[in-house]
This record gives structure tokens, C-alpha cells and sequence, in this order.
């Protein structure tokens, strides 16, 4: 902790035209220091891309809101959904999937197509 | 202390080569900071390092302490070829270096700056770190080197010059063979300085041997045993001290002749034009002050570092808040509340930090230059500003100041000091002030351009502006001004007639409340 | 000597350049395992998604020059976009007792002065109290959210999404401006350009621009030169705050549909689009051109991950790397200067 202190104090030292101000106005580091940061940040954004590349696909979460479990589906940029057998609940009748828990948003099976990780919810009729 | 003194030392000293700089080469895109610049220090002497500024000097000891990597040339320490990769590295094989711009942790005391990196344990087992150690030998080294500083005292209630006195302090702690002092004088008061040169005569006795930067020729040749000096990155001769005189040495670094240090007073003076009733202000301790200026006047006020100068100033452009006062102008009273309204009222005020308060570093001379008169550079009837107008004003203020920038475009920061000084002083004369606030003008500015600045104060005072000037440097205040206010301890301990009066009178008057 | 120095200059271009090399690469990648990315209706997506998180970038941008940053944007683009769903719509679930939909260019006037009274709380206190901007806006951010929170809960709408929105509303934003090649290019693309073109003249060509560049690059200095600093720092504040105000209203046509969660982290992809084009935390610096190239970048290379259906959980975690490399350059360049 001391040593680094005074590497600071001496870093300080040897550049009286302090040049970083504003946001950076306290930090004190070398531009070699920064170069290995950058590029281990580089390498850790490539590899996370590069993860987040081998785990594609979208997943689809059904709530069912009560009813019988759906099982959740692994999409594509761009794809369909395919129809999961609907769920069942006592009392009350199926009548689609939604955006939205309060069942204003309907999703179309038929035309949307997935672009995100999404939840869906089930839409009941009382019987 | 006299030349006999100061000599006596150097030659009874030890003659041995301690550093040598040979064939330093330094460039950077476009310029040739370093050209082929040697330099050889003997133990026991102090070595003065003189140029104006931009020739080199600040780029040969960043190429000594490892900042820059040097191009090509070789450093020998004792001998021994040394390439060192950072000032850390410097300071353990005894190279130590006092800034100009002291760079301290001030929220902490004394001893804690001194021992930074290096606190002392309380033994060997014992990782913690021994206070009582570190006080003892703290307050040992500032017996020896006669500084009366409590070592257990913070660093931010301490004046510059103590603050000074502690880095050197700590270079010596260090067992440093070569100190470099940059700019040393630049914030200490007549008194601070001797008492500086009293330790570097002790380093010199020692037999350490000292790099010694500074501008000010008077001191240069009291202290130092031998002189080099540099012009545009290039060594230029290096002579004994003895055999030089301030004319050869400003021959030597302008490579012209200057025959005269200041130019010739023309201006007349004329009737009152500004009238300070006893100024008094609330947060420092600048008290009571009155004073009439005149038109076509370059008032000067001296006094020492800490006096209350700065403080009048500040307090008349409205950038520190007044207690009580009123001023005058044609006999009007001004309230100068802020800054926006002093100039309004025809003031402009030229700090004394110029990097902390004068320039806008990343920006360009353009901007650098317009940005206190922007409103009159709107297209006519548009409040939207023309860029057409701003590059003509700035392109005045170049011609105007004769500024030296390959065009308006370039970052202020990048050009020497005395042209930035030159940005600013066009800046406020698009203003169009007639009383002109100039705090220490010419610090920091080599001696070339020191001129010119002068001639430009002059030229204001021709025009009919009150002048009114702070500065350190007596022999520039006798030379350029026309009368002469003394501050002691914030308040007016006299006026005095620059013509007649003596470098003598004024100190006895800056000594006066004390 | 010269080949040290040459590989150094490599290398120094290499590494100031980073961002946009990856970028470059990604995207080229991208293209290939997906063709229809670089088709006509994807980049007619790209620049909408650009536009509509342009103006909120403007804003910040405007405060990272004056060497702070703005933490609260977001929800104050969620409140704006809750306050122009709730008055402009068909359920009034907030005010139960409306009628019929608010005025268009009264409730856009309104937002604008809720987005202009946010920003003011934050300048006031910036500039007044000399908090650091980061503490300030991270209160306001709360208290905002606070006031979304308490604001749906209103009427009858009891926390709900606000949806169900007035069709003048919806079409006056996400109408279509025309179309290339069956692709409609929403209105709000003009909008977008408009805001630019304006926040370009105030940057470069009001003596309140170079004020605030002033400003950001010396306060101190800039108040000796008679900057009234206290007013210009407000003054970017305010100006921001309409922005997110702007943004908001937007945002609800936009996404047809408002709630507590609207607006969530975008100060993160401003302040990481302004970084990434060249608005520097050291202050004082940056272009408005800059800016609209950061935001844009940010918008290919994410609409990119979404084409190969990269997981939203991973795009935190790339969004927060390219904001921690972007500062990284930024700093890098300019301790190299010199």
C-alpha cells in the first residue's frame, strides 16, 4: 500500500502538466497500464460475444397464470413461435397468448416472429 | 551574502564530473525539442540552466528523470551510464528534483509527505509504522537545514514557500547527489529566497551538486558557480558564472541584443479615472484600503507574497466578496458584484495562475481569445455567432500581441507561456476595459517576451487605460510603472513615486504590518 | 530505433482505435452469418433505433462536457413517457375523469417542462451546492422514480402499464415519414434530425455553447472571463432535461405503451455512445457529430447481437465492457498527447 503510494507521489511528481482533468482528475496511471487494461477488456468483450454467439437463441417463457405448466422454447433471431399445447384451468376457458400479464398485447402466432427474450402469458375467459 | 561568498565554495569544492549529460537528442512530431545538448555537473557546484522558455530546459531534465525517453545521447551518474525509466527510479540512485508546481498530498501533515512510500517501522517484526521515528528524524533534517516547520503540521494551512521548503527537505532525506531546483524562487517572498540559497550553499558544501532553472537573472548570478544555456533545444555555451554578465546572458538566450530591459516610459499620466474607498474584504484579511488611479497610469502595487495584493485585485473585479468599499469610476460608483458585470463596466483582470485561471488549456486560441466578449460576434439581428467574426477578432489579437501559433486553431496549452499570457491579454482587450487588472504579468514568462509584454502595458497606458499591476519582481515594477502602492499584511502601507523611491523603501514598507 | 518506433505508432492506433475495430469486426461477422442484416428493412431499423435514442444522448452529452454526467435520464424518460401515455389515450385509467385525449402539443409542451424542471433541480444543485453531478442526478433519479411509482398508482390504474394509447398520438410519432422500398421510416426520424440540427447550432454557434465548453474545460477561469458560470451550468441541465422530456414523449408512441420500467439504464447507452464518439469525461471536449456517430455504433453493433440472438443477460455484460473500454481509450488518448 505504501509502495504504491509513493509510486503515485512520484508519478505525480515527474508530470507537472497534470493532464487529465474533469471525471479523471484523480487518476494517476501509466499509459502502459492502460494498454494492458484495454486489451484485457477487449479480450473479455470478444469472449463474450463470443459466448453469447455458441448460446444463441431466444428464450421463450410461457406463464401460464395459474393453469397447466408450459414448457419453455429456444428461438432464433426471426423465427416463430410454434404453438405450445395450451394450457388448461379449472373454471375458466383459453383464449391465447399475451404480452402482457393484464392481456392487452396478443401475440400472433402466425405473423410475430421472436426478437427477444420474452415472457408470454396466458389469457383466461371465465366458463 | 555576497559574490565572494558564493564563489569562495565552488572552488575550494570538490571538482568531480557527478552527472553528464552528452549528445541529447529529443523529437517530437514536427519540432526539435532537444538538439545534440550536453551538460556536465560538478560535485560541489551549483550548475544554472538558462533559456527562454520552450528552449529546452524543462524537455533535458524530463529526459534525465525518465518522463521522455530520450532519441539518443547517454547520461553517466558518477560515471556510471544511467538510464532511468521514471523519477521513482531517479530518486533511489540520488537524482531528486524540487518542482515549480509542487505536487504534495496537502490533507496530510508534514512528516507524512516527507516519508510517503517509505514510512519508517517501528522495527524490523513490526510491520507498523513508527511515528515517533518518523517525527524525530523529520524534525532532525529541518534542524539541519534551519527550516522552522512543525513536522506534525498539515500541509494545506502552510504558505507555498514552506511548503517548498519541505520537498527540498525531502530530496535531502533522500541522500540525493544531484537536485534539481525548477523555478524554485517563483512563489517566495525576499526573505524565503535567502534562506533557499542558505541551503543550497549547505548542498553545495556537502558536495552535492545543483541543477539550478530560473528566469531570474539577478538570482542566477549570486548563486550559481557555472551557467548553460540553451536557445530553441539547442546548447548555446555553458561559462563560469563569474565572467558573465545579465547583458550576455540575455545576449546569450534572446541571441539578439537587448540593450535595455524595459522600454521607454511615454506614457502621460492624466486625470483620475478610478477611486478605491477603504476596500475592506470578508473572507481575507485585505483591509480598509484607498487608492486613486489615473488614466494613462501604471500603478504598481508590490508587497510581499500573501500581502493582500492578489486579494485587491480579486476584490475590485468582484471575483471575491467585499465587506464594505465602494469604487469610483470617472466618479461614478461601480459595484463590480461579478466578474459579467466588472467588464461591463470597463475592468478586466489578468490572474496570476494562469493555468488555473487564465487559459482554457484544451481549448483553441480562437476560443481562448473570444470567449469574454462572445455578444459582440453575432451575425446583425441574430443572436447566433458568426465564424466569420470570431476568426477576424482572433486574428487581430494575434497580429496585435504578435503571438506565436502556427494558426488559431491550436490548443492554447501547447504554446509557451509568455504567448499564452499574449492569448489572455487579447482576450481582455477585446473587451475594451479601461482599467486594466494585471496580476504578475510576466511570471513565469522568459525574458524576450518579458519585453514585449511591458511594451504592451505602455502602449495601454498611451491609450489613456489605468494600469494597475501587481508584481513580485521589484526592478520590473520601478522600470515599468509610474507610482508604486506597497501592501503589508492587507492593508496600504504606502505610496510611492516609481521615479524616486528605492527597492530599499519598498521593502521597508512591505515589512510594515507584517 | 525507427521499426521500435514505427510498431509503437501501430500500436498506438491499434489501441486508441479498439472500440471501432471490434465494432468493425463484429459487424462484418455478422453480416456473413446473417445476410439480412445488412438488407434494407434492418438498416431502415438501425437508423430509427438511432434517432429515437439520439436526442437523450444530446442531452447527456452536454453534461459530460461540462465534466459531470447526468444518472437520471432514464427515469425522467420514463415519467415523460407515463405522463404522455396517460393524457394521450383512450383508457383513462390515471385521470378517470378525462374525456378525451389532452392536446398533442400541450402534453409535448408539458413533458418538455417536467424533463426542463428535473434538469433544473440537477443544475441548481451542480452548479449552487458544487455537488458532484453523479450524486446529484443519482437522488434525483430516485426521487424521480419515486414519482413514476406514485403517479401510476393514480385513478384506477393501480401500477398498470399504460397502453390503449390516443391514435393521433401514435401516428403524429411512428407514422410513416415515407418509404424506400416497402420500408416506412417512421416520423420520429425527422424529429430526431431536427433536434440534431438544433443542438448543433446551440453547441457551435450561441455564445452559451462556448460558454459551456468554457466551462467544462476551466470553471475557474471561466468565471474570471465573466462566464456566468452558475447560469450556463443550469442552463445544460435544463436543456438536457427537455431532451429526456422529448425522449419520453417519443417513447410511449414508440413502444405504444408506458410503464414504471420505460426508459430503464438508457443513460447508460447515451453516456457510452458520447464517450464512444469522442465527448471526453476530461471535459470541455466533443462534437455533436461525435455524438450521433457513438450513438449509432452502439445501435449496429447491439441490433447485430440481437440478429445472432445473443441473450439479453449477455448484452449487459458486453453493454458494460463497451462503456469501461470506451473510457479506458478516452483517458489513454489523452495522457499520450504530449
Amino acid at each position: 500500500m505504501a509502495g504504491q503510494n509513493k509510486q503515485n507521489l512520484e508519478q505525480n511528481n515527474s508530470a507537472p502538466q497534470r493532464q487529465l482533468r474533469g471525471l479523471y482528475s484523480k487518476v494517476n496511471i501509466s499509459v502502459k497500464s492502460l494498454n494492458i487494461i484495454i486489451i484485457v477488456l477487449a479480450v473479455a468483450l470478444v469472449v463474450c460475444m463470443a459466448i453469447g454467439v455458441s448460446n444463441a437463441g431466444f428464450t421463450v417463457q410461457f406463464d401460464s397464470l395459474g393453469g397447466t405448466t408450459v414448457e419453455s422454447q429456444k428461438h432464433m433471431y426471426g423465427e416463430l413461435i410454434m404453438a405450445p399445447v395450451p394450457p388448461t384451468r379449472e373454471g375458466y376457458l383459453f383464449d391465447g397468448w399475451y404480452l402482457d400479464q393484464s392481456t392487452t398485447r396478443p401475440w400472433n402466432l402466425e405473423n410475430d416472429v421472436v426478437t427477444e427474450s420474452m415472457t408470454l402469458y396466458a389469457g383466461w375467459r371465465l366458463q | 551574502m555576497t559574490m565572494q561568498e558564493t564563489n569562495a565554495s565552488a572552488k575550494g569544492g570538490n571538482q568531480n564530473v557527478l552527472l553528464k549529460m552528452e549528445g541529447i537528442c529529443k523529437e517530437f512530431p514536427g519540432v526539435k525539442a532537444l538538439n545534440n545538448v550536453s551538460l556536465t555537473v560538478k560535485a560541489g557546484t551549483v550548475h544554472a540552466l538558462m533559456g527562454e522558455n520552450g528552449a529546452g530546459k524543462s524537455t533535458l531534465m524530463k529526459c534525465l528523470f525518465g518522463v521522455y525517453s530520450k532519441d539518443s545521447g547517454d547520461i553517466f551518474l558518477e560515471g556510471k551510464k544511467v538510464e532511468f525509466k521514471n523519477s521513482k527510479e531517479a530518486l533511489e540512485n540520488g537524482v531528486a528534483m524540487v518542482h515549480q508546481e509542487l505536487n504534495q498530498a496537502l490533507k496530510r501533515n508534514v512528516m507524512d509527505n516527507m516519508w510517503l512510500g517509505r514510512f519508517p517501522k517501528i522495527s524490523s517484526w513490526c510491520p507498523l509504522t513508527s511515528e515517533k521515528k518518523m517525527y524525530d528524524e523529520t524534525k532532525k533534517l529541518f534542524e539541519d537545514l534551519e527550516i522552522s516547520v512543525d513536522p506534525k503540521r498539515v500541509m494545506s494551512t502552510m504558505p507555498v514557500s514552506q511548503r517548498q521548503m519541505v520537498e527540498i527537505a525531502k530530496a535531502v532525506s533522500y541522500q540525493s547527489k544531484i537536485i534539481v531546483f525548477d523555478e524554485p524562487t517563483s512563489s517566495l517572498t525576499e526573505e524565503e529566497v535567502e534562506h533557499l540559497f542558505k541551503i543550497i550553499n549547505m548542498l553545495r558544501d556537502r558536495g552535492c551538486g545543483i541543477i539550478y532553472i530560473s528566469h531570474k537573472m539577478e538570482e542566477i548570478l549570486r548563486i550559481s558557480d557555472e551557467v548553460t544555456i540553451m536557445r530553441d533545444g539547442q546548447w548555446i555555451a555553458t561559462r563560469e558564472a563569474k565572467s558573465l554578465t545579465m547583458n550576455e546572458i540575455i545576449k546569450l538566450m534572446v541571441g539578439r541584443e537587448l540593450t535595455n530591459r524595459y522600454p521607454e516610459k511615454d506614457n502621460v499620466v492624466g486625470d483620475p479615472l478610478l477611486e478605491v474607498k477603504s476596500l475592506t474584504a470578508m473572507y481575507s484579511k485585505l483591509k480598509n484600503v484607498s487608492f486613486v488611479a489615473n488614466k494613462g497610469e501604471v500603478l504598481g502595487v508590490a508587497g510581499l507574497d500573501s500581502s493582500g495584493r492578489t486579494e485587491l485585485l480579486e476584490n475590485i473585479f468582484g471575483i471575491a466578496t467585499r465587506k464594505s468599499g465602494e469604487i469610483y469610476l470617472h466618479g461614478k460608483q461601480v459595484f463590480n458584484r461579478n466578474a459579467q458585470e466588472s467588464i461591463a463596466n470597463k475592468f478586466a483582470l489578468l490572474t496570476e495562475e494562469r493555468r488555473a485561471t487564465g487559459i482554457f488549456g484544451i481549448r483553441d486560441i480562437q476560443a481562448n481569445t473570444t470567449i469574454s466578449s462572445l455578444r459582440k460576434y453575432h451575425y446583425k439581428g441574430i443572436p447566433l455567432l458568426s465564424d466569420k467574426k470570431l476568426a477576424e477578432v482572433t486574428d487581430w489579437g494575434i497580429k496585435a500581441m504578435r503571438t506565436k501559433t502556427p494558426n488559431q486553431k491550436t490548443q492554447i496549452r501547447s504554446l509557451s507561456g509568455g504567448n499564452q499570457q499574449k492569448v489572455i491579454l487579447a482576450r481582455w482587450l477585446l473587451t475594451d476595459p479601461e482599467v486594466l487588472l494585471l496580476d504578475e504579468p510576466t511570471r513565469g514568462i522568459d525574458v524576450g517576451a518579458k519585453y514585449e509584454i511591458y511594451q504592451l502595458i505602455l502602449n495601454l497606458a498611451k491609450e489613456g487605460k489605468t494600469v494597475i499591476m501587481v508584481s513580485s519582481e521589484m526592478p520590473e515594477l520601478l522600470g515599468v510603472c509610474d507610482r508604486i502602492l506597497v501592501m503589508s499584511g492587507g492593508q496600504l502601507s504606502g505610496e510611492v513615486d516609481a521615479k524616486t523611491t528605492t527597492q530599499e523603501e519598498i521593502m521597508t514598507l512591505a515589512a510594515k504590518y507584517a | 530505433m525507427t521499426e521500435k518506433e514505427k510498431l509503437k505508432k501501430v500500436g498506438d492506433i491499434l489501441l486508441n482505435n479498439a472500440m471501432y475495430i471490434i465494432i468493425a469486426v463484429a459487424v462484418v461477422y455478422i453480416a456473413i452469418m446473417r445476410p439480412t442484416f445488412i438488407k434494407l428493412p434492418s438498416i431502415v431499423n438501425i437508423l430509427s433505433l438511432t434517432a429515437a435514442k439520439l436526442p437523450i444522448a444530446l442531452g447527456i452529452g452536454g453534461c459530460i462536457v461540462l465534466t459531470g454526467t447526468d444518472i437520471s435520464a432514464g427515469r425522467v424518460v420514463g415519467l415523460t413517457a407515463c405522463i404522455s401515455a396517460s393524457l394521450l389515450t383512450t383508457v383513462f385509467k390515471i385521470f378517470p375523469g378525462m374525456t378525451s385525449a389532452a392536446p398533442l402539443p400541450l402534453v409535448l409542451l408539458l413533458v418538455i417542462g417536467v424533463g426542463a424542471l428535473v434538469g433544473f433541480v440537477n443544475g441548481f444543485s451542480v452548479a449552487k451546492f458544487k455537488l458532484h453531478p453523479f450524486i446529484v442526478t443519482l437522488s434525483t433519479q430516485l426521487i424521480v422514480y419515486g414519482i413514476i411509482l406514485m403517479y401510476l398508482m393514480r385513478g384506477v390504474n393501480n401500477g398498470q402499464t399504460l397502453s390503449g394509447l390516443a391514435d393521433n398520438y401514435r401516428s403524429f410519432i411512428t407514422g410513416t415519414l415515407f418509404s424506400i422500398g416497402g420500408v416506412a421510416v417512421p416520423k420520429y426520424v425527422l424529429y430526431s434530425i431536427i433536434l440534431t440540427i438544433i443542438m448543433w447550432i446551440i453547441w457551435n454557434k450561441t455564445t452559451f455553447g462556448k460558454n459551456m465548453f468554457a466551462v467544462g474545460s476551466n470553471e475557474e477561469a471561466a468565471n474570471v472571463s465573466g462566464v456566468n458560470v452558475v447560469r450556463t451550468i443550469i442552463m445544460v441541465f435544463m436543456l438536457a432535461g427537455m431532451m429526456y422530456g422529448i425522449t419520453g414523449f417519443l417513447d410511449g408512441a414508440r413502444i405504444a405503451s408506458a410503464n414504471a420500467n420505460t426508459g430503464l439504464n438508457y443513460e447508460c447507452d447515451a453516456i457510452a455512445a458520447c464517450v464512444i464518439g469522442g465527448v471526453s469525461f476530461v471535459g470541455g471536449i466533443g462534437r455533436i457529430s461525435g455524438i450521433v456517430v457513438g450513438v449509432l455504433l452502439l445501435q449496429i453493433i447491439f441490433t447485430g447481437l440481437t440478429f445472432l440472438a445473443v441473450d439479453a443477460n449477455m448484452l449487459y455484460i458486453i453493454k458494460g465492457l463497451i462503456i469501461l473500454i470506451a473510457c479506458a481509450i478516452d483517458m489513454r488518448k489523452y495522457l499520450v498527447r504530449k
